[in-house]
């Protein structure tokens, strides 16, 4: 374990390293991610300010759930979210050799290699947005905030989950850069209230593809809005989460199995 | 010494899919493709003693590379079986990899953006190497292959031959007892290859086994002790290099460009094998009848030439030898 923490830890040094080895692709990043991501909540403000809305919901508590959702989309860009490029970019170029050289946990070290804290402008800009919303709202207890915390860890979860389904399909389809945008667009339900949804599209997000973990139910629960479908969601999430790091596993075995 | 490494039986089988070339094959391929199978490696057993350098040889796409990758765990076999240290290869990778080294010629560890020394530093953390022995090994292969200059620059300015010798420390770090390398020469300049022959030949000498896979003969006559050659995923030759110059004969390629054309060489032992045109001709010398200093002086005194380059046997002229020596022993 402590030599996994002193992986990780490197990976970060290096990630840190090259990004300061070309600071205008750097900074343009920062702002280009931090721009495209701002522009929902402004949607948002433009859309309240004038005078429409989600139907219970007030313009703080919408940015609230747009802004965790946010935070959480800038951690998973800067953590695990690089697996999908960088086995993508191993598999096609037969470089994935490489990676099963070393005597780690494959799947960790992709993840580890492939920090980038391109995102850092994101998570900030995120944060910034939260405070806003929290300062309007109110600011919970500190059982609402464990709450909260869990429920946030356990979107990063759905978020891993998607993550390593979308990478391993790369070992099958080799090329197959439209997919995250599919996921991408499924990941969206999560930035939402629930409410404005059909049923159908609910208990999906809620149960299937859990996206609504990612945005909606740790802002639902600093509201004091949480509900039992919620807490169901919990086991929903973990089971995502086995099935992306399962289903990964599997294609690595596969990929050592029948390449050439 | 003793046995390190035991193959036997091994194969790999996979399918590729067959297409069809222009338009009309393209659209049909999209819709139904014709899986082919392949055997990349087809039933090659060897074994390597411990501190051999032992040469695979054989030309593009005879199944060296396919080898290398059942061997370091990374392919799993069709079937057959190997054994490198105790180890199953395919089992318990991480155990494994970890006692092994392996340098591909034209994939590299080295993060593009950074200097070498930062890569070196993650490898470090990669394998658990202790301060003191990280400093020391560095030291001594920075100082071997003397890139201490370099080591700090950006890996992307650094030119093929830096990077090459970059990789092997990279490769070497974590002091493996056996060491892989797929053309690790590939590329390189005549100074640049020599450097990583010498370092190869030093670090045997410290006890590394290494095994070499090449379609350089010169690297197989410069390291190697023994050599086993593919050809279309086949063994076709297993033993000592000693005995393969018998199989060859003590041949040398020779490439001139005349003045003016020859009509002939005469020099006993030497013979016109290949005329690309009037000027451009490739002689065959044997060297059990001639030396090359004889056939120089007197390849001087009948023609006179602009260029000249001394060359080894091309692989495939080597496995129509072996191939023709087997039917003579028939």
């Amino acid at each position: 374990m402590r030599r996994y923490i002193t992986i990780y830890k490197e990976c970060i040094r290096v990630a840190f390293a090259t990004a300061l080895t070309y600071r205008m692709n750097f900074f343009l990043n920062t702002v280009i991610m931090l721009l495209g991501d701002i522009l929902l909540p402004l949607i948002t403000l433009l859309i309240y300010g004038s005078g429409a809305g989600f139907k219970g919901w007030n313009v703080y508590e919408v940015l609230l759930i747009q802004s965790v959702f946010t935070m959480a989309m800038a951690i998973a860009d800067m953590s695990f979210h690089g697996i999908m490029w960088a086995t993508m970019l191993a598999v096609r170029e037969g470089n994935f050799e490489m990676v099963l050289l070393m005597p780690v946990d494959t799947m960790f070290l992709l993840m580890a290699k492939s920090f980038s804290i391109d995102a850092i402008g994101l998570l900030i800009g995120g944060a910034t947005i939260f405070i806003i919303a929290i300062a309007h709202i109110g600011v919970p207890s500190l059982v609402i905030w464990l709450q909260f915390i869990a429920l946030f860890i356990i979107g990063l979860m759905v978020m891993l989950g998607i993550a390593l389904m979308m990478a391993a399909t790369s070992f099958k389809w080799v090329g197959n850069s439209r997919i995250p945008e599919i996921f991408d667009s499924v990941r969206s339900f999560g930035k939402y209230p629930q409410s404005i949804f059909p049923k159908s599209i609910l208990l999906a997000a809620t149960y299937i593809i859990p996206v609504a973990m990612i945005g909606f139910f740790p802002a639902a629960a600093l509201m004091g809005r949480g509900s039992y479908a919620m807490f169901g969601a919990v086991i929903p999430c973990i089971l995502f989460m086995a099935a992306g790091i399962s289903l990964y596993r599997y294609m690595v075995r596969m990929y050592q199995g029948v390449g050439g | 010494m003793g046995t390190i490494i035991t193959v036997d039986k091994l194969v790999k089988r996979y399918e590729t899919y067959k297409r069809g070339s222009g338009f009309k094959e393209s659209v049909r391929s999209f819709f139904h493709r014709v899986a082919v199978p392949v055997f990349a490696v087809n039933d090659i057993s060897f074994t390597v003693e411990q501190g051999d350098i032992i040469g695979i040889l054989g030309p593009n796409g005879a199944g060296k590379s396919t080898t290398i990758k059942m061997l370091t765990g990374t392919l799993y076999p069709t079937s057959g079986t190997i054994k490198v240290m105790d180890f199953n290869p395919t089992k318990n990778r991480k155990a494994y990899v970890h006692q092994i080294g392996a340098v591909f010629g034209q994939k590299s560890q080295l993060i593009w953006d950074i200097p070498p020394i930062d890569s070196f530093r993650l490898n470090k953390a990669i394998y658990g190497i202790s301060d003191k022995d990280y400093q020391e090994r560095i030291d001594v292969m920075t100082h071997l292959f003397g890139v201490e200059d370099f080591i700090t620059r950006p890996t992307r300015v650094l030119s093929l031959g830096e990077r090459m010798k970059c990789e092997f420390i990279m490769a070497m770090l974590h002091n493996p007892k056996v060491v892989f390398l797929d053309e690790p020469t590939i590329g390189l300049d005549v100074i640049a290859k020599q450097k990583i022959r010498e370092f190869i030949h030093e670090m045997n000498q410290r006890g590394t086994t290494f095994i070499l896979t090449t379609h350089d003969l010169e690297d197989v006559e410069q390291l190697a002790k023994n050599i086993v050659i593919i050809n279309h995923g086949e063994k076709v030759f297993d033993d000592s290099i000693e005995n393969l110059r018998k199989v060859l004969g003590a041949v040398k390629i020779v490439q001139l460009v005349l003045q003016r054309p020859l009509e002939e060489l005469n020099i006993q032992g030497a013979s016109i094998i290949e005329r690309a045109s009037e000027l451009n001709i490739t002689v065959s010398v044997d060297l059990d009848i001639i030396s090359i200093n004889d056939f120089m002086a007197q390849l001087s005194k009948n023609c006179e030439f602009t260029d000249i380059s001394i060359k080894e046997m091309p692989m495939e002229t080597i496995i129509t030898h072996i191939y023709q020596s087997k039917k003579d022993e028939e």
